[in-house]
């Protein structure tokens, strides 16, 4: 039953990934602008222009196209940029590791955050300090993360300039780390100037990422919390001494926290949809930064690199709530 | 605490009020000898629920205390601060809740359940506490504690709950236990033993009992005293042998004729009469009119 | 038992009435703005001045009473600007709203009422278009279709449809079970008139409500294909291309970031309130 219900899953997951493939794959080949002529340098001859086309298979049919790159990207060829004439592959996964610090990060703050308003919310329930929280995060909502961006650059960038609003990490620093997550080899390593530059570098982008996710998470968990608040093993606890504040955290908390658990998933994946823009904005050198210079380039093989590997991330951590999901739930881990 | 003689529960002239300041109990007095046990009975709506949620504390949001004293082994509750009255009210009292299925956290093992109160507010070592909690689930007829301990709820029947439930109110020897219908949301096998496990625990511990019930067969069982009440206002307060044998308000005669008996099914079913439930409800408008008159002077 | 929650009716109204009036006073005051950019406008939008470049807003020293919120980079009215980018703002709001709309919703509609392969299809297509992040997706779309306002719409309503068509869908399979849809059916109702006819005015409160949010979410996103010189010729006055030069001369004029900044964050934050508030107002069960 449950092997059943996991194959069902990766199947569509597989579906979906194709689906993915076929559009983006469709998208790109129709774009006007000639990919090839932009790669030469002007005085060019059409001998020049024909072996490279050949030499990136732009002279083959549609389909044929498509077959000779799904084929490639099932054997974990993914082309050749055109614009940095690089492996697709080693290009995506070297800027992987950035986007993923930063969407952690954003998660990680979003969830303390976001935490923190529901708990003194359920704690001050029935007073104005709810209904301020209520509408505080209400506007926090609706305000995207773009928009969050840019008020933070105004802000901590200009207004009061105590962060740096571009780049990843402080360029003077010398790193020669085994991988490209800075933050966390700086970490491991105990090299904190590497730590403390990526971490100044990572907050607004991080901040202006969680912000609105820390808001849902704050409204969806104080509704949850205060129904189980009326549960009769918190009045128990309560009798038993324990104080409200640690009714919630040690009793309350875990239940509430499940329902609240299935959306945060999927509004992570969205999360990591934001870093694109985000990135942008604050030059941070990232995935999402990284494919919009490719779509402005006509990069195509690195562009179909970059979006199949947003669309797998994605469908990954999907699986990865339900997973996590049955684990925090008793009631479904021995059933 | 604060005096040795002192009776463990001493309630006067209780109030506890809506915020539109309509009354759920109405000059409520009450008092439990230790090693007592009090039958607090009514109908539903009656405030005998109310009145061990005022003593233990945990009035629903909005439903406040608007006149009276609760002494608890001699102490004034209402003068302490809040975070002392919690930790009075813990050290002294404990609740067996009404619902088994719903007293437990889902998502907590049994076993922390029980002894984080005992660790963490009464500060006992883990070695006492554990050893305190096998002996009381030994006490309540659980025959493999350390399996329990360590299931979740969902694991274990409702009356194996209920059981647990009543170990765990034992277990920090407390001088009084509000029992809140603990027997309502069972099967009617498993009452009879649930109601036989508080009486025996209670009888040894020396623990007063203030037993709330609407079940008249149930008083006849447990108590010694008995409270009734009517619309938040205490009818009659006798001797259980009195209630029974001697009945003076006609609300208790009404009350104890309603209850089915062993033989139920020849004798007809009787319910409370129309006419003593508007007489009640008309002295009730009486009283509410003297109290508003008290109110503003 | 007793209501455990008891909660002060009347001063909650309030409180929703001002959450559905203050958006819609902002909406208004740009509707007005909009409207009559070129009365109110005190320059024209495009005109440069390159002696009056980067003056600082009113409150600081150096402004020019000419330029009450400054000029940027090219001596263009920051005012002006941001009064005649109001129009675009609108007009692609509104525009790429209801095509979304219209679009997301018919999907949405066929999906649930339906079923079976429509349904599959549908779905499916959600799903693969929800695996691609969404801003990536608008700028690879606006690249394939080229600039302009048009591409912009376009892109928007290509995207957004399926968070249309998910709610639309989502409720359309709980109306087909009611009653009245059987009745009708008996009554020998054809199945499109059906759906006309029974179930389009039944979900189209949650339809409304989701325009509002729409219009909110379009004006962010022609700032965001603006923001990466995507969206219509950076020399028009869009917010969003003022904001990107904003961010390009922020440590120079910081004040052509902030006033559009302002502009945007209001019209998205009234939008999306509007939209919440008709939920509310909508939902028999909220109300």
């Amino acid at each position: 039953m449950l092997l059943k219900t996991v194959f069902v899953r990766l199947l569509t997951t597989a579906i979906t990934l194709f689906g993915v493939a076929v559009v983006v794959f469709t998208l790109v080949r129709v774009a006007p602008g000639n990919p090839i002529s932009m790669m030469l340098p002007p005085g060019a001859t059409e001998e020049d222009i024909a072996a490279l086309t050949a030499l990136y298979g732009f002279d083959k049919s549609l389909p044929h196209q498509f077959m000779i790159w799904i084929g490639g990207v099932i054997q974990g060829d993914f082309g050749t940029s055109i614009t940095l004439r690089q492996p697709v592959d080693e290009l995506v996964l070297g800027r992987l590791p950035a986007t993923l610090e930063l969407s952690l990060m954003a998660l990680l703050i979003a969830l303390a955050l976001g935490g923190l308003v529901a708990v003194i919310g359920a704690r001050k329930r029935s007073t104005g300090t709810e209904v301020g929280l209520d509408l505080t995060t209400g506007a926090v909502l609706s305000i995207p993360d773009f928009l969050w961006g840019l008020i933070f650059v105004l802000l901590f960038g200009v207004l009061w300039p105590v962060l740096s609003i571009s780049g990843r990490v402080d360029p003077r620093l010398d790193i020669d780390f085994t991988t490209n997550f800075y933050f966390f080899e700086g970490l491991l390593r105990g090299r904190w100037d590497v730590v403390s530059s990526t971490f100044s570098h990572m907050l607004m982008p991080a901040m202006s990422l969680a912000l609105p996710l820390a808001a849902m998470i704050a409204q969806l968990l104080k509704q949850n919390l205060k129904e189980v608040l009326n549960q009769d093993y918190t009045t128990l606890a309560r009798v038993r001494g324990f104080s409200e504040t640690s009714v919630i955290l040690r009793e309350a908390l875990q239940n509430a926290a499940l329902p609240t658990l299935a959306l945060v998933g999927v509004q992570f994946t969205f999360l990591i949809g934001g870093t694109v823009i985000v990135e942008r904005l604050f030059a941070y050198e990232g995935l999402g930064n990284m494919a919009i210079d490719a779509v402005i380039n006509r990069d195509l093989p690195l562009i179909q690199g970059i979006v199949l590997l947003f669309a797998a991330l994605f469908t990954v951590i999907n699986l990865l709530v339900d997973l996590s999901y049955t684990f925090l739930n008793p009631r479904l881990r021995n059933g | 605490m604060n005096n040795l003689h002192a009776k463990t529960l001493d309630i006067i002239n209780l109030n506890v009020t809506l915020p539109n300041g309509h009354r759920l109990l109405r000059d409520v007095s009450l008092s439990l000898e230790p090693g007592e046990v009090r039958a607090l009975v009514g109908e539903s709506g009656a405030g005998k629920s109310m009145i061990g949620k005022a003593v233990l504390g945990i009035l629903p949001t909005g439903i406040s205390i608007s006149q009276g004293e609760i002494l608890l082994e001699g102490t004034h509750l209402n003068a302490l601060t809040p975070a002392t009255r919690r930790k009075t009210i813990a050290q002294t009292s404990a609740l067996i809740p009404q619902d088994p299925l719903t007293a437990l956290n889902p998502v907590r093992k049994i076993g922390p359940q029980i002894t984080d109160p005992l660790t963490r507010i009464h500060g006992w070592t883990k070695a006492r506490a554990l050893a305190r909690t096998r002996e009381l689930l030994d006490r309540v007829h659980i025959r493999n504690p350390d399996r329990v301990l360590n299931s979740y709820p969902h694991e274990l029947s409702g009356g194996m709950r209920q059981r647990i439930l009543i170990a765990a109110a034992f277990a920090p020897s407390p001088r009084l236990i509000v029992a809140d219908e603990p027997t309502t949301a069972l099967d009617v096998t498993v009452q009879k033993e649930i109601l036989r496990l508080i009486r025996e625990l209670q009888q040894e511990t020396g623990t007063g009992v203030l037993f709330v019930t609407h079940d008249m067969g149930v008083v006849a069982k447990i108590s010694q005293k008995v409270t009734v009440l009517f619309g938040g206002r205490v009818v009659e307060d006798a001797p259980t042998r009195d209630i029974f044998e001697n009945p003076e308000h006609a609300y208790t005669r009404a009350l104890i004729a309603a209850t089915p008996t062993p033989n139920a099914s020849i004798e007809p079913f009787r319910p409370v009469p129309p006419a003593l439930i508007a007489e009640l409800h008309r002295e009730i408008q009486a009283d509410d009119d003297r109290f508003s008159k008290r109110a503003q002077p | 038992m007793v209501d455990a929650t008891y909660s002060p009716r009347p001063m909650r109204f309030k409180v929703r009435n001002l959450r559905l009036w203050l958006p819609l006073l902002w909406i208004a005051t740009l509707i007005i703005a909009a409207v009559f950019a070129p009365i109110f406008a005190p320059h024209d939008p495009l005109a440069q001045d390159l002696m009056l470049e980067r003056l600082p807003p009113f409150f600081i020293d150096g402004s020019e009473p000419g330029h009450l919120l400054g000029t940027d980079s090219l001596g263009r009215d920051v005012l002006s600007r941001m009064i005649y980018g109001a129009r675009i703002a609108l007009f692609v709001s509104v525009i790429a709203a209801f095509s979304t709309g219209i679009f997301g919703s018919t999907l949405g509609l066929i999906a649930g009422y339906y079923g079976g392969w429509w349904d599959r299809v549908i779905s499916r297509l959600v799903d693969i278009w929800m695996a691609f992040p969404p801003v990536l997706f608008a700028v690879l779309l606006v690249a394939v279709i080229g600039t302009g306002l048009t591409s912009v719409i376009f892109a928007i309503a290509l995207i957004d449809w399926t968070r249309f068509a998910r709610v639309i869908r989502a409720e359309t399979m709980v109306q087909a079970q009611m009653d009245y849809v059987d009745s009708a059916r008996i009554g020998g109702a054809r199945r499109m008139a059906t759906l006309l006819s029974e179930i389009l005015p039944n979900v189209l409160p949650s339809i409304i409500a989701l325009l509002a949010l729409e219009m909110g979410i379009a004006v962010i996103v022609e700032a965001i294909l603006s923001f990466v010189n995507l969206s219509i010729s950076s020399d028009d006055p869009t917010w969003g291309s003022m904001i990107s030069e904003g961010r390009g001369a922020i440590h120079f004029a910081w004040w052509v970031l902030l006033f559009p900044l302002i502009a945007l964050f209001l019209t998205v934050l009234s939008f999306s309130t509007l939209g919440e508030g008709l939920k509310k107002q909508f939902d028999p069960v909220l109300k």
